[in-house]
C-alpha cells in the first residue's frame, strides 16, 4: 500500500518547488493535519489516565494533605466491598438484559420494516426519536409516566386488566429493575433497528425472489438467505450497544438514584458515589481501573472488528 | 402473505404508541395547569393549556442560563471536534499516516467508559483553574466526540474519489491548498453530518457536565437535578424543560436521517 500511495501524485514533493515555512508544513503536511486531535486527546485521555494510575496507588483526600504511597491497598478496599460486586453484579445482568430485549424488538422492527409502503418515511422518522433525546430526559420521562401519584401508567394498566393496579415502580425490587430496563429499551432498540435495517436492505432482493420460487419456507429462508450476510451486523450492532450499555449512569440517576438502598447501583454510579459523593477518590480510581481493565478485553475485539470492516 | 403484512403493521403500530406516548405525555405536562396534575382518569389535554410552566423553567431554574450555555458549549465543540476530526481523517484516509495504530488508538477512546478518565480530568480541571468554566467544559467535549468526527469524516473521505485531488496537485497546488480548496468543499455534506452528529452527543451529554461544572458553566440537562423525586410536584416545569432541551435535538436528527447509520456506527456501516 505504501509504495502504491508513492506513485500517486500524493507522495510527490510538490512542495520542492516553494521555499520556507510553506514548503516545511508541506513536507510534514500529514502529520501537522492529525497533530491537533492528537494533542486534545493525550491531554484529555492519555495524561489523566496515566495521572489516575498515580492517584490510584496514594492516598489522594481532599482532608489528608500529603499522598503517601500506599501500594495496592485502594485495589484491596474496593474488591474488599460487597457492594463494588453487587454493582457490578447489577451492571452485567441489566446489560445483558437491555441489549438481548434491544437485539429482538429491533430485529423485528427491521423485519416488518424493509419492505416499502406509504407513509414510511414518516414512520421511520418517529421510530428514531428516542435516539436524540438525552438519557438524562428519558429517565426522568419515564419516572414521570410510570410514578405514582402522578404517571398514568398504573391507570392505564388497571383499565387494561379490569382490576385496580397499584405498582411502586421505581420504589420497589423486582419493579425497578424492571422500569429502568423499560426505559433504556424505549432509548436504544432504535439503535438496534436502524444497523440491523441497514444490514437487511443490503441483501439483494433476487435471493429472496430465488427462495420464493423454490418454495422455501419463511424460516428456512430466514435461515439460508438473510442470516449469513446478516450475522456480521448484528454482531457489530449488539457489541456496540453492549459497550456502552455497561456505563449505565444516566437513566439510574434520575430515574431511581441507586434505590431502594443499593439495589439498582451499576458500577458507573457506584464509582461516582465514592469518588463524587464520599470522596474517596483513591478508592474510585482504583475501582475505575479495574472496571477499565475488564472491558479493554471486548474493547480491543470490537475496534479490530471495526477496522476490519473499513479495510476491504 | 396477508398474516405477513398484519404482523408487520401491528409490529410498527406497538412501536409507534411505545415511543410516542411517553413523550405525549411530558409535552403535554408542560402545558397542564396544576389542577390537572393528579385527576383519575388522568387529563390527556387539558381544557386551559398555560405557559406558565416555561417561563418558571426559564428563569426560577435557571433553564435559561442552562439553555444558554448549552448553545455556546456545543456549538464551540462542534467546530473545534469537526475541524480537528476533518484534519485528522483527510491525513488517515490519503496518507495512512501512522499506518492502522492511530486510527485505532482514535477509535479507541469512544468506549473508554468516562467514569475512567472524570476522575482525574475533575483533579486536573480544579488545578488549572478550567473546573466550572465554559472553556472547560468545551474542550473536554471536543476530546469526548473526536472518535466521532474522525470515524465519520474517514469513513466519508475513502469513498471519495482521489482525482480532483491528484489534479490539483499535479496542477501545482500545494497539499494544503488541495485539502482546503477541493477536498473540503467535496466533502462539506460529510462535515455538515458529522458536525451535526456531534452537536447532538454534546447537547445530550450528562455526565461530563455534572461533574465538571457546578454553579456557572452548567448545562440544560444538569438542571434535571432540581426535579430528582419531585418532592414540590413541580411536574410541569420539569416538562417544560424536558420539552425545551429535546425539541431542538429531535429537529435536528431529523436532518441527518440520512446519514443516521453512518453516525451510530462510526462509519463502520454506510447504510
Amino acid at each position: 500500500m505504501g509504495r502504491a500511495v508513492t506513485a500517486t501524485p500524493f507522495g510527490s514533493t510538490s512542495a520542492a518547488r516553494r521555499g520556507g515555512l510553506s514548503a516545511w508544513a508541506d513536507l510534514h503536511f500529514k502529520w501537522l493535519m492529525v497533530a491537533p486531535a492528537t494533542l486534545l486527546i493525550l491531554v484529555f485521555s492519555i495524561y489523566p489516565l496515566l495521572f489516575s494510575l498515580w492517584v490510584a496507588f496514594v492516598n489522594y483526600d481532599f482532608q489528608i494533605p500529603g499522598h503517601a504511597f500506599v501500594g495496592l491497598q485502594n485495589f484491596q478496599q474496593v474488591l474488599a466491598d460487597p457492594l463494588a460486586w453487587s454493582s457490578l453484579g447489577v451492571t452485567i445482568a441489566l446489560s445483558f438484559t437491555v441489549v438481548a430485549i434491544e437485539f429482538v424488538l429491533g430485529l423485528a422492527l427491521a423485519l416488518a420494516m424493509v419492505k416499502t409502503f406509504r407513509w414510511r418515511g414518516v414512520v421511520m422518522s418517529i421510530l428514531i426519536i428516542p435516539l436524540f433525546i438525552s438519557p438524562v430526559i428519558v429517565g426522568q420521562s419515564w419516572a414521570l409516566f410510570l410514578q405514582r401519584p402522578f404517571g398514568p401508567a398504573d391507570y392505564l394498566l388497571s383499565q387494561l386488566l379490569h382490576r385496580s393496579v397499584a405498582i411502586s415502580w421505581i420504589g420497589e425490587t423486582p419493579w425497578v429493575y424492571f422500569s429502568i430496563v423499560l426505559a433504556d429499551v424505549w432509548q436504544w432498540t432504535p439503535f438496534m433497528f436502524v444497523i440491523l435495517l441497514a444490514g437487511l436492505a443490503a441483501i439483494p432482493p433476487h435471493l429472496y425472489e430465488a427462495a420464493e420460487l423454490d418454495g422455501v419456507g419463511a424460516l428456512q429462508t430466514f435461515r439460508f438467505v438473510t442470516l449469513p450476510p446478516l450475522a456480521p451486523v448484528m454482531l457489530l450492532a449488539v457489541t456496540l450497544r453492549l459497550l456502552d450499555a455497561v456505563k449505565l449512569f444516566d437513566v439510574i440517576f434520575m430515574l431511581t438514584g441507586g434505590g431502594p438502598g443499593t439495589a439498582t447501583y451499576t458500577t458507573s454510579f457506584y464509582l461516582y458515589q465514592i469518588g463524587f459523593q464520599q470522596f474517596h477518590l483513591s478508592m474510585a480510581t482504583a475501582g475505575s481501573w479495574l472496571f477499565l481493565i475488564l472491558l479493554s478485553v471486548v474493547i480491543i475485539a470490537l475496534v479490530r472488528r471495526l477496522l476490519r470492516a473499513e479495510t476491504p | 402473505m396477508a398474516r405477513g403484512n398484519l404482523a408487520r403493521a401491528v409490529t410498527i403500530g406497538f412501536f409507534i404508541v411505545f415511543i410516542l406516548v411517553p413523550l405525549y405525555w411530558v409535552v403535554i405536562t408542560s402545558i397542564k395547569p396544576a389542577n390537572d396534575y393528579l385527576t383519575t382518569p388522568p387529563v390527556w389535554f387539558p381544557a386551559k393549556p398555560t405557559a406558565v410552566h416555561y417561563t418558571a423553567a426559564l428563569f426560577s431554574y435557571r433553564g435559561l442560563q442552562g439553555l444558554i450555555n448549552s448553545l455556546v458549549i456545543a456549538s464551540a465543540s462542534t467546530v473545534l471536534s469537526t475541524v480537528m476530526g476533518t484534519m485528522m481523517a483527510y491525513s488517515l484516509a490519503r496518507f495512512r499516516t501512522g499506518g492502522n495504530h492511530l486510527a485505532l488508538w482514535v477509535i479507541s477512546q469512544r468506549f473508554l467508559p468516562p467514569v475512567a478518565v472524570i476522575l482525574p480530568i475533575f483533579l486536573l480541571f480544579r488545578a488549572w483553574g478550567l473546573y466550572d468554566t465554559r472553556i472547560g467544559l468545551i474542550l473536554a467535549y471536543a476530546f469526548m466526540t473526536l472518535p466521532l468526527s474522525v470515524w465519520m469524516m474517514y469513513a466519508y473521505f475513502r469513498q471519495l474519489p482521489k482525482s480532483l485531488e491528484e489534479a490539483a496537485l499535479v496542477d501545482g497546488l500545494s497539499r494544503w491548498q488541495t485539502f482546503w480548496m477541493v477536498a473540503t468543499p467535496l466533502a462539506a455534506p460529510g462535515v455538515a453530518a458529522a458536525a451535526v452528529f456531534v452537536f447532538i452527543a454534546v447537547w445530550t451529554e450528562f455526565f461530563f457536565a455534572l461533574i465538571l461544572t457546578s454553579r456557572y458553566a452548567f448545562t440544560l440537562p444538569t438542571i434535571f437535578r432540581a426535579f430528582l423525586g419531585f418532592q414540590g410536584a413541580q411536574y410541569g416545569e420539569a416538562c417544560a424543560l424536558a420539552t425545551v432541551s429535546l425539541a431542538p435535538s429531535i429537529v435536528l436528527g431529523m436532518l441527518v436521517q440520512r446519514h443516521l447509520v453512518r453516525g451510530l456506527t462510526l462509519g463502520a456501516l454506510r447504510g
